[in-house]
């Protein structure tokens, strides 16, 4: 019976991907006959690419004891366990019919670079969650590092220069300055979690505080007198701004650099916390402190390299965003921490410490961002997507806690 | 006992000078609510540039942000017996302590920037203020956008003969937010042309979430659809530039572009019109406010004809100095 199951859900989903790509083809070869050009968009596209995953899933997935347990679920159990996704699909359907122009490659590439730096911060943010903290320095940190890092790259030509008589330096000096400023901050915030056991939330919201009123006085620095930062160097600009691939076919608008450079930071933070002592520890600590402790592992140290990692992501986010726009103010960032930690809760990250993995991270990222860009992308008022993003959150977490007590 | 001799030495020294400035000369006593302050650095350099060549004497203090440190340099220049008061307060509705002082020694007092209510300014005839209409740069803006669609008969891309446009506003509930918004729409129907708001979103002043905001209406109307961005302040137009170039519009290529203006003339905004990525921006005219407001305080204090100033007054109390719109290149 269980191997049945097995083999229909296996049969389920590589005849249904076939059907989806073959759809999706034949799609791809009728719109322009049909006219339908402007109706449907890049569908076709996006339907091959839904078909071949789901058969690949379909041909790939192993019948091992564990999926079979998995499978025997009931339909509303599948239900209520994807509700956030399940609801986040149909948003996307409704899109889809209300404004075509959503189903495009560039709207789905668009949605993946806004998402690219949201995800470089929420993997530094999930680290202080997973030890059962959180970081609320986290925004004005990237507030800090665009604004160090713009101030430094500004052309030779700009009227306003934050520096008039600094000379055209090497791109990537700014670049660490700005990031190891960040770092700075960061150990300030291990040293007071660790050093004292002070609560995360106060020690990261009196360094918050402390960053933002920096970087103002930073801003505020003569001749600037907090004029936002502009005439940003053109190399700089093309480290947020550059597009690889542009151009390969009729129409395809090239894949954002934050993209790649999002997905092998995704990697690198996968490597430290599953292959490393370091990610060992982590868990170890959030899972049981006192534990930790007696198993002899390093509390301090670890903390402070948890704090100090993070701060790193949260600076090299802070220089994405200033090359991305091209600017920089000392309010950049700001709420980023809370967007970051919205979505490594609705990604499965548990703020009791502990639970956490990268895949969920990058998926909350994703409905996050594409919910956002969705209701942006159909003009839905900004009071009505605050209210969304807030009952997304609290489902979220309800579904999860009840996973884990049903557990 | 040294104390004491470096005090009677200053003293000494104070008394010395001060024949020389009894002359006749007018002095100006200037309050700035904080020097650090880029709109105000423009003002004071108009109006020390301005008492220059008036001959007049102006001082000018540095009231930090501080309603209490301004209200006692007030004093300071009372006691030291300048001719008229120039106060840019720090906060505008504490202005009547500031119009109390300068009754009680019969001072005129010329208010700049940060207007005090018009009871305050009722209660003493020698009190004036000097600014800049908040309303009128959201006309302007709107009319930057009305005239380059009457220039260019090809912004009407869709040839509706509509303007399509696209708004971006600044804080929820911000009085500049809510005036520009209006107003600047008001300006295009004035003109005679019907505007279409096709889309609207509330980006905060910041140039990262217009930029993120922008993008996403780029791509759901289609940047051929529009004809517009009106945007609050230049941060924000310019973060809307920046999404049109990434959908490849205002990089310089004529057919592909969608007219941009700000509010604030401020320096990126400039070169962004240099590069002509942005067709303009408003400027508040501190110059002028600068100029207007050390040229009143001069004929206040010399008793001449205020009205011989070159500048209109309203109801006996305001000088309005306009913005000023400012495009650049090929847009002018």
């Amino acid at each position: 019976m269980a191997e049945n199951n097995v083999s229909k859900s296996k049969k389920l989903f590589t005849v249904g991907g076939l059907i989806v790509l073959a759809l999706g083809i034949i799609l791809y070869f009728a719109k322009a006959p049909l006219g339908l050009n402007r109706k449907i968009y890049d569908l076709p596209t996006f339907l091959i690419i839904i078909g071949v995953c789901f058969a690949l899933k379909g041909f790939m997935s192993k019948a091992t004891a564990e999926s079979e347990l998995a499978q025997r679920k009931t339909f509303g159990e599948f239900l209520a366990n994807n509700a956030i996704l399940l609801a986040m699909l149909v948003l996307v359907v409704v899109i889809c019919i209300l404004q075509p122009r959503f189903m495009q490659i560039r709207v789905a590439l668009d949605i993946l670079t806004q998402s690219s730096t949201k995800l470089i911060m929420a993997l530094g943010i999930c680290f202080t969650l997973l030890i059962a903290g959180t970081d609320l320095s986290a925004g004005r940190m990237v507030g800090l590092a665009s604004v160090i890092s713009a101030s430094m790259l500004q052309t030779a030509t700009y009227a306003n220069r934050f520096f008039p008589d600094l000379p055209q330096v090497q791109l990537w000096m700014p670049i660490v300055i700005a990031i190891v400023a960040c770092m700075i901050f960061g150990a300030l915030n291990g040293f007071l979690v660790a050093k004292y056991d002070m609560h995360p939330f106060i020690a990261t919201l009196a360094t918050q505080v402390i960053i933002y009123g920096a970087c103002s006085l930073y801003f505020d620095m003569p001749p600037n007198n907090s004029q936002p930062i502009g005439g940003i160097r053109p190399d700089f600009a093309q480290i947020g701004q550059m597009r690889l691939l542009s151009g390969i076919y009729q129409g395809f608008p090239g894949i954002s650099i934050l993209i790649p450079i999002a997905v092998v930071i995704c990697i690198v933070i996968w490597f430290i916390l599953n292959k490393t002592v370091f990610g060992k520890n982590v868990y170890a600590i959030g899972g049981n402190r006192e534990a930790a402790v007696v198993a002899g592992i390093n509390v301090f140290r670890n903390i402070m390299g948890i704090f100090i990692l993070a701060s790193c992501l949260y600076g090299i986010a802070g220089v994405l965003e200033a090359a991305r726009t091209a600017g920089a103010t000392n309010n950049y960032g700001n709420g980023y921490e809370l967007d970051a930690i919205a979505a490594c809760v609705v990604g499965g990250v548990s703020l009791s410490g502990g639970i956490g993995k990268v895949g969920g991270i990058v998926m909350g990222v994703l409905i996050f961002t594409i919910i956002q860009y969705g209701l942006q992308f159909i003009n839905v008022s900004p009071m009505w997507q605050q209210v969304i993003k807030g009952v997304i959150i609290a489902v979220a977490v309800a579904i999860d806690l009840t996973k884990y007590r049903r557990k | 006992m040294r104390k004491i001799f470096i005090l009677s030495l200053t003293f000494l020294f104070v008394l010395t000078l001060s024949p020389f400035t009894q002359a006749d000369e007018i002095k100006i006593g200037a309050c700035i609510y904080r020097f650090n302050d880029a709109f105000m650095l423009r003002f004071r350099n108009a109006m020390s540039a301005e008492s220059e060549k008036a001959g007049a004497k102006i001082e000018i203090a540095d009231g930090q942000d501080d309603q209490t440190t301004q209200n006692d340099q007030i004093d300071a220049f009372i006691a030291d017996g300048v001719n008229v008061l120039i106060v840019n307060p720090v906060d505008r509705m504490a202005s009547q302590p500031i119009i109390d002082k300068a009754k009680a020694a019969n001072i005129p007092v010329v208010f700049i920037n940060r207007e005090p209510t018009a009871e305050m300014l009722n209660s003493y005839e020698k009190a004036y203020y000097i600014g800049a209409k908040a309303e009128e740069s959201g006309t302007q803006s709107g009319e930057l956008i009305a005239e380059y669609f009457k220039a260019h008969p090809e912004a009407d891309k869709n040839h509706d003969g509509k303007l399509q446009f696209i708004l971006l506003k600044g804080q929820n509930g911000h009085q500049d937010m809510i005036l520009r918004s209006k107003y600047s729409v008001e300006a295009i129907k004035a003109a005679g042309i019907e505007p279409v708001e096709i889309a609207s979103a509330i980006a905060n002043w910041d140039k990262l979430q217009a930029m993120n905001i922008m993008n996403a209406f780029a791509m759901a109307i289609g940047p051929e659809n529009i004809e517009a961005v009106i945007a609050n302040n230049d941060e924000m137009a310019l973060g809307a530039v920046e999404a049109l170039k990434n959908s490849d519009y205002n990089k310089g290529d004529k057919d592909f572009y969608i007219p941009v203006v700000g509010v604030d003339a401020n320096a990126s905004a400039l070169e962004a019109m240099d590069k002509g990525e942005m067709l303009g921006t408003v400027l508040n005219d501190a110059d002028n406010q600068g100029i207007a407001a050390v040229k009143l305080a001069v004929a206040l204090a010399s008793g001449g004809d205020v009205n011989a100033i070159g500048y209109d007054i309203t109801d006996s109390k305001y000088i309005w100095i306009p913005y000023q719109k400012v495009t650049r290149g090929e847009n002018k």
